[in-house]
């Protein structure tokens, strides 16, 4: 089934942007320059990522990935996916692959869950431009907040899953 | 000089997986090899998702009416406005040096600090990439983790809007009892 999600949504895109062009030729070619401009924005991490996937398999033996999120009857691990999130800089897409090959090597799915949670949730890197926009009290109140809606939405992917 | 600084800088994460891979190639090539192809394998079996994904992020991008929701978010105060926060944030895209200014002014035409949090925590569902999501963890994994992380917006939100007060009142007490003084 997984398999068949990538052309298909392929085919739900192309679709949509048919339909764009239909309205107005100007639309759709807005959306694709600003599509193009993203994926090359990403490129180069997209890059590192994969790259990044390949030396996990093949370099990082399950056993460390299990000692440190595996399922060892604690909260430690749930933290510790929640942590790693947190601090991680990067773009939402690049959070997946990562995600999977953790999962792969036999991390604990509530932990990968908080991973992936508070890497989108939470951002350490640009708490200083939130704190600007917004002030130091909501960012820091946010984030925090955040945070253990990361660790509860894990918890709450160990029952579901 | 400056310029590969400035690079190194903004690709960091590259410049750790390149030199990783140089150092597994000096020590174990072999391996070295078997990395680079399971990296090369795990993208090309996601490459027609990531196509869809940009695609999708340009069409989203110029379907939303990003100013019309944000007037709106502004001007009502009710639940209905917190749902309506909670889906756009599900279907609002782009970084953040975007979206911060942009709720920013949500914020400035009188949207509760509830609207802002909900829309931020929607934000991290990311319909337009939940595709690339199913294809990486499973349909399971991705529908849930989007589910609760959709209803955990307006309590998110909420409860943002309490820590929020817990200060204003703090400050307004601060304000009366210096002029008392």
């Amino acid at each position: 089934m997984e398999k068949y999600v990538g052309y298909g949504y392929l085919v739900l895109v192309a679709i949509g942007y048919i339909i764009t062009a239909r309205r107005s030729r100007q639309k759709a070619r807005v959306a694709g320059t600003s599509a193009v401009k993203a994926f090359a924005n990403i490129a180069l991490t997209f890059l590192a990522v994969f790259g990044l996937v390949g030396l996990i398999e093949v370099f990082v033996p399950p056993t460390l990935v299990e000692r440190f999120l595996g399922a060892d009857g604690s909260l430690l691990p749930l933290l510790a996916g929640g942590l790693a999130g947190s601090v991680a800089a990067g773009p939402p897409a690049a959070a997946y692959p990562i995600a999977a090959s953790l999962l792969n090597s036999g991390a604990w799915a509530p932990a990968v869950a908080a991973f992936i949670v508070s890497w989108t949730l939470v951002g350490v890197v640009s708490l200083p431009f939130e704190a600007k926009t917004f002030g130091w009290r909501f960012a820091i109140a946010r984030n925090g907040l955040s945070f253990l809606f990361a660790l509860l939405i894990g918890v709450l992917m160990g029952v579901v899953l | 000089m400056k310029r590969a600084l400035k690079f190194a800088a903004s690709e960091f994460l590259l410049v750790i997986v390149v030199a990783l891979y140089l150092l597994a190639l000096f020590r174990d090539p072999a391996r070295a090899g078997e990395a680079a192809v399971a990296s090369v394998r795990t993208f090309l079996g996601v490459l027609p998702i990531i196509v869809a994904v940009f695609g999708a992020l340009g069409l989203f991008g110029v379907w939303v009416d990003k100013k019309a929701v944000a007037e709106r978010l502004g001007e009502g105060s009710g639940f209905g406005t917190l749902v309506l926060a909670a889906l756009f944030g599900t279907v609002l895209v782009g970084p953040v040096y975007v979206v911060f200014p942009l709720l920013k002014v949500v914020r400035e035409h009188g949207a509760r600090w509830a609207v802002i949090g909900a829309v931020l925590t929607a934000w991290a569902v990311k319909i337009p990439m939940v595709p690339l999501e199913i294809g990486m963890l499973g349909l399971r994994f991705s529908l849930s983790r989007s589910l609760l992380v959709a209803l955990s917006a307006i309590p998110l939100g909420l409860l943002l809007e309490a820590a929020m007060r817990g200060s204003e009142r703090r400050n307004a007490q601060v304000i009366r009892e210096g002029s008392s003084v």
